[in-house]
């Protein structure tokens, strides 16, 4: 074990990383404040995860301490958490998708969620028609509102400027170009089609 | 007949295998009626333990213990489940076929499926106050253990495997749960074993298992029964296995701490 750590600080710049397990007592709640991947107990900061122990120094407040783990974080779709998700069907009350990213970390296994028709827009939520805003596999950036009842799944909304459809395909399947917040057309047969489109943020134009 | 060039031809001459297998089993009981007594009752038995084996599972873990038990468990992370509410966590316990010795009485009967659907219930009470579940609401966790051999204490060891898979898989836990079985023999003043070997727990009055979360110092699950005595015996059993649930603990984490840093190796390379 001791060579195994030689070779290890003897490699690397940086000092041996430090491992936790769970359960592991890391330090008390006065010197450090609890980060990601850690419980407060009694007064003190326990692990929670088997993973690489990171320390940050915050200027005015204490350091955050935090565990992580290099791979995979099991990230679950939180309220009020922007989500991309694939329109899979769709029916004049609701849009059934499936989620595919928390923020912009992949999920592993997909999630089920449903838009209805009164979060689509933020306006004239009585005028709206489900077939005019979203077609099934549409990419849509949707905010999560609600972790649903028994029977319902993930309920989303996408009633706000930036969030809408991004990517959709025209019946010719060629990926369409946003017109306007309610139009999209496409490059090869110049025919649109209507969607609520998302509105581009302004670091993502190119001028 | 023309030969048959596609399987491998056995010997010409076949011997029943009984003839061998019973006198292993007679030198078996031989020794045991020989060294039964000078056998300590706080003797831990060798533990081998290992997170991060299998490729298909998100988090697994192999231990064995010195007299034959072998348990390998995989954990998968959190996958959508209908019911609202906090997460839930999914125990599955599977005896393999060639884990007993002899011959198994009916395979597949119900008294079996029943035997493991207790062992099931027990794992999930023991690792359910380990596991935050909070963090993971309307998701399902699931924890599938498989027991190669059995050598007795199989569902302390289950246990312990089962708390390292959850951990490997990166699930969010408050701390590790360790295994740990009793067994009282049915002489009139025996005194609890740690840890029995199957013989052992055959033939004793009363069994005990019990779960330790050891950096909180909380115990997550007992179960057990059996005729063992004035009650005093059993709070004495109850101290004694915690004691080996704490010896235990180092050797599952350095599992544990090494499963971590070959993980980061590999994603580094």
């Amino acid at each position: 074990m001791r060579a195994f750590w030689c070779a290890l600080s003897a490699a690397s710049m940086a000092p041996p990383a430090r491992y936790c397990i769970p359960g592991e007592r890391l330090c008390s709640t006065e010197e450090a404040t609890a980060g990601s991947g850690t419980y407060t107990r009694h007064g003190f900061i326990f692990s929670s995860l088997a993973g690489c122990l990171e320390r940050k120094n915050e200027d005015n407040e204490l350091p955050v301490v935090s565990v992580v783990r290099d791979s995979e974080s099991q990230l679950l779709p939180n309220v009020g958490a922007v989500v991309t998700c694939k329109v899979c069907s769709i029916n004049s009350r609701f849009a059934k998708v499936h989620i595919l990213y928390v923020g912009s970390t992949p999920l592993k296994s997909t999630f089920r969620g449903t838009i209805r028709r009164e979060d689509i827009r933020a306006t004239e939520k009585d005028k709206v028609e489900v077939y005019k805003s979203f077609r099934p596999s549409d990419i849509v950036l949707a905010k999560v509102i609600s972790l649903g009842d028994a029977q319902s799944n993930y309920l989303l909304s996408t009633a706000e400027n930036e969030l809408g459809v991004v990517v959709a395909r025209s019946e010719a399947g060629v990926q369409m170009v946003p017109i306007s917040w309610c139009e999209m057309q496409c490059p090869r047969t110049h025919t649109k089609e209507f969607r609520k489109v998302a509105r581009v943020q302004p670091q993502f134009l190119q001028t | 007949m023309p030969l048959d060039h596609r399987r491998l031809r056995g010997p010409e001459e076949s011997q029943p295998p009984a003839l061998w297998a019973a006198t292993a089993a007679e030198d078996e009981e031989d020794e045991e009626g020989a060294g039964a007594a000078p056998r300590d009752p706080c003797a831990l038995r060798p533990l081998f333990a290992r997170a991060g084996l299998l490729s298909q599972a998100q988090g697994s873990a192999y231990v064995e213990l010195g007299s034959g038990t072998k348990v390998l468990c995989a954990a998968w992370g959190p996958r959508e489940a209908a019911e609202p509410g906090p997460g839930r966590l999914l125990c599955e316990f599977r005896r393999a076929p060639f884990a007993g010795r002899g011959a198994r009485g009916r395979p597949g009967a119900a008294a079996e499926r029943e035997a493991e659907r207790e062992a099931a219930a027990a794992l999930r009470e023991a690792l359910e106050p380990a596991v935050r579940l909070g963090r993971y609401p309307r998701a399902r966790l699931a924890v599938s253990a498989l027991l190669l051999q059995d050598g007795g204490s199989a569902l302390a060891a289950a246990v312990s495997a089962a708390a390292l898979a959850l951990a490997d898989a990166g699930v969010e836990m408050y701390d590790l749960a360790v295994g740990c079985a009793l067994c009282r023999p049915p002489a009139p003043a025996a005194s609890w074993m740690l840890q029995p070997a199957e013989p052992e727990e055959r033939r004793a009055a009363a069994r005990l298992t019990l779960a330790l979360l050891p950096a909180l110092n909380q115990v997550s699950a007992v179960l057990g029964g059996g005729r063992g005595g004035p009650p005093e015996d059993w709070a004495q059993a109850l101290r004694l296995g915690l004691d080996g649930c704490h010896r235990q603990y180092p050797v599952l984490r350095q599992s544990l701490l090494r499963a971590a840093q070959r993980r980061d190796a590999a994603a580094a390379a």
